[in-house]
């Protein structure tokens, strides 16, 4: 394959980092493992106790577990809708970093479900999901939603990758053989010729599209899963595009402290320059103004509403002995933190943007446990059972391990998988040079097709 | 603005640290658990006296295990009659998931004191860590009857209650007695009345209550937890009630019924055929381009 100049340059200053897997990154490596062991040890202890482990019990039946699936699921939005979005509408700037996006999402869509693989109790019952599904059970509709996302997502990654695959066959990289044999079988003989071009600018258009409404789906049936119980904050006609929003708005904070993290190691501040985090910080802004109108519609109409068991949960997010702390920083540092640091041009600089988005992201987690949890202590019929562990849930040290093995595990693919390909798409950069000629042509005479670099 | 990695990971530590993490006991921790430590059962003894003539005996077992009063199944329970020096066997009983036992004793095994008193026993002799436990009741001979009437559209039932204890049948005045009708689970009350000089009492029974598919229903009459004579049934089956179907209907629409909904069925496979198709067609340019790869370079 060849490369024009800006290609190679891109090429030849990530060559390293997928050539050497350097100390750092060995730290690295062994700091998420040592995570990720106790998560293991945590998960036997909870095979070989049962449940009794955790703090979940007959009354709060989910807890850390399920607040960890759904926002992973959410932030796999970075990929799916940012990228989806940017490449329809053909956004120019969005080419240095859609990789990170797609890798989000591919990741997360991995790790996402396996919170609730944890949260199960009986794992010898798992395959009873596939051989009796019920249709009519929104559990089976995840199910089914999730996995086929998850192979949407992976296709719509392994497409924008085919290029650089090539790029990698060709470049006589001082790597394993093994590792060249995958290159080469992942790049499906792709020599850049205009047929072969086409195929994959077919693909990946039919698959931006499908990609969007497939991740909307995916997440409103998520949202289902508690809309369709008649439980007090949950039993909501606008679950569904609350957490499609609330999705989308974590997955473009964790991309953009991710391409934060990586243009200082990798030192891409050409490629990732303050424009994009500026950009993504104007989504970002809309998404919480929309996000915050959401969650003053959905609270207000709850305590306008004075409904018994709603104004129970609702009593429990707005008391300071309770979870009014929590509720309170959600809302201050999940909706008015990101809004203040992009709406001043002070602070809308990349590193402040990536703070903003940090406490968001965080926010954001928090705010799927106050969806869970509260609702859950407010149950519809009396308990029979009063001890305070099972009226109150408090998450036990076994959850907390597994929360963070599976925050280290994301952290950890990450990693290798930056160091199977480059993080900075390399095939999807024309020469600046031809660029401009190809412009000037498609000016002179428009009937010219113009094929895309 | 530029933040090292080090603060990054010192905030991401700082914040993801919960301070609740030791807000909870560690339930996965055994408790000691003491091997001398006994446990004493208590048992709920209660006879119940029936209009042929038998006696039910009726046991509930349970224990206090770690603070909560717990069921004991499978315990041997023995039934006897009569003082200690001359108790005669009535029977055992094993106690079934409930911790509940009952042995039926017909007529002949009754054998009364000089009062006129059955004096029953229930005694459960200890195994493992369960110490030995036994209760006594004592109550009159009693019957009560129960006569079906029906006048007109007007269902009634009469009940009788008599004492047995002196050889003769004499009525029991001034006593309140309950009439149910067995429903799915537990009788259902339908109303009470008092006895008058003749032991005699009149209830009226709603003519629309469900029975089975032919309307029967079973009426009872009883006398509960008197201090006399305990608990007294007498059961009268009568075809008043309603005739209910148990053909099996169609279900109405819920999260059991056996299939989903057709429209549920159409915008599924709708969807599904929609995205896969998609993959198929994304897998089958793949295909295509591999194919196309030049022969030259390759």
């Amino acid at each position: 394959m060849e490369l024009n100049s800006f290609q190679q340059t891109a090429f030849e200053h990530q060559r390293p980092t997928i050539e050497k897997f350097g100390r750092k990154s060995w730290m690295w490596t062994i700091f998420f493992l040592v995570w990720i062991i106790l998560g293991g040890y945590a998960l036997y202890l909870q095979v070989a106790e049962g449940h009794i482990v955790t703090g979940m019990r007959d009354n709060v039946v989910w807890g850390l577990y399920i607040a960890n699936f759904i926002f992973f699921i959410g932030i796999s939005y970075a990929g799916a809708v940012i990228s989806g979005i940017l490449h329809i509408l053909n956004v120019e700037w969005r080419k240095p970093i859609i990789r990170i996006a797609e890798m989000i999402t591919v990741i997360a869509t991995i790790i996402g479900p396996v919170f609730i693989l944890l949260c199960v109790g009986r794992f010898d019952r798992l395959h009873h999901l596939i051989l009796y599904p019920r249709l009519q059970s929104p559990i089976t509709w995840d199910v089914l939603a999730i996995s086929t996302y998850f192979t949407g997502s992976v296709i719509f990654l392994y497409l924008a990758l085919i290029k650089d695959f090539a790029i990698y066959r060709d470049a006589n990289l001082n790597v394993p053989k093994w590792r060249k044999k995958i290159y080469k079988a992942l790049a499906i003989g792709y020599r850049g010729t205009p047929s072969q071009k086409k195929h994959i600018s077919v693909s990946m258009n039919l698959m931006a599209i499908i990609i969007i409404p497939l991740a909307i789906i995916v997440h409103s049936v998520l949202s289902w899963i508690f809309g369709m119980t008649l439980r007090p904050g949950w039993h909501s006609t606008i679950f569904g595009p609350y957490f499609v929003l609330a999705a989308i708005y974590s997955g473009t904070g964790v991309l953009i402290m991710a391409m934060w993290v990586y243009r200082r190691m990798y030192k891409l501040y050409d490629y990732i320059n303050d424009k994009h985090f500026i950009y993504l910080g104007y989504i970002m802004l809309v998404l919480a103004a929309g996000y915050g109108y959401f969650t003053f519609s959905e609270y207000l109409t709850d305590w306008f509403g004075s409904e018994k068991w709603n104004s129970e949960v609702i009593h429990k997010l707005f008391s300071f002995s309770e979870y009014g702390w929590w509720f309170l920083f959600a809302n201050v540092a999940g909706i008015v933190l990101p809004i203040f640091i992009v709406a001043f041009p002070k602070t809308r600089k990349p590193g402040w943007i990536a703070i903003a988005s940090f406490f968001m992201v965080i926010a954001l987690w928090v705010k799927r446990y106050l969806i869970i949890v509260p609702t859950l202590e407010s149950p519809l019929l009396p308990m029979q059972d009063t001890r305070l562990e099972y009226v109150k849930y408090s998450p036990t040290w076994v959850e907390w391990a597994l929360t963070f093995a599976g925050i280290a595990t994301f952290f950890l693919f990450f990693t290798l998988m930056s160091k199977f390909v480059t993080i900075i798409p390399i095939s999807e950069f024309a020469d600046k040079e031809k660029a401009k000629e190809k412009v000037a042509e498609k000016v002179i005479n428009p009937e010219s097709k113009v094929i895309p670099a | 603005m530029h933040l090292s990695l080090s603060n990054l990971l010192g905030l991401m530590i700082l914040f993801w640290v919960p301070s609740r993490i030791i807000a909870q006991t560690d339930t996965s921790a055994k408790p000691e658990v003491k091997e001398t430590t006994t446990y004493a059962p208590l048992i709920t003894f209660v006879s119940i006296q029936k209009n042929d003539n038998s006696v039910d005996l009726k046991t509930s077992v349970k224990a206090k295990i770690n603070g909560t009063l717990t069921s004991l199944p499978g315990l041997r329970i023995e039934f006897t009659i009569g003082a200690d020096s001359i108790a005669k066997k009535l029977g055992e009983a094993i106690t079934d998931s409930k911790g509940v036992a009952i042995l039926n004793c017909k007529p002949d095994q009754l054998t009364a004191d000089a009062e006129g008193k059955l004096n029953f026993n229930a005694s459960f002799a200890g195994k493992d860590s369960l110490e030995a436990a036994k209760e006594i009741v004592a109550v009159k001979r009693a019957r009560l009857e129960i006569t079906p009437v029906k006048e007109d559209s007007l269902l009634t039932v009469k009940i009788k209650l008599v004492d047995l204890s002196t050889g003769a049948e004499t009525p029991v005045p001034e006593t309140d007695l309950g009439v149910f009708v067995n429903r799915m689970f537990s009788a259902l009350k339908l109303g009470e009345g008092k006895t008058d000089e003749t032991g005699e009492a009149s209830v009226e029974i709603p003519n629309n209550l469900p029975g089975d598919a032919k309307g029967n229903i079973t009426l009872l009459a009883r006398l509960d937890d008197n201090e006399v004579y305990g608990n007294l049934e007498a059961a009268v089956t009568q075809q008043w009630g309603v005739p209910v179907s148990d053909e099996v209907k169609k279900l109405p629409r819920a999260l059991w019924s056996p299939y989903p909904p057709m429209w549920m069925l159409i915008t599924f496979v709708i969807l599904m055929s929609a995205v896969w198709g998609h993959y198929i067609v994304i897998i089958v340019q793949l295909f295509r381009l591999r194919k196309e790869e030049p022969k030259t370079t390759s």
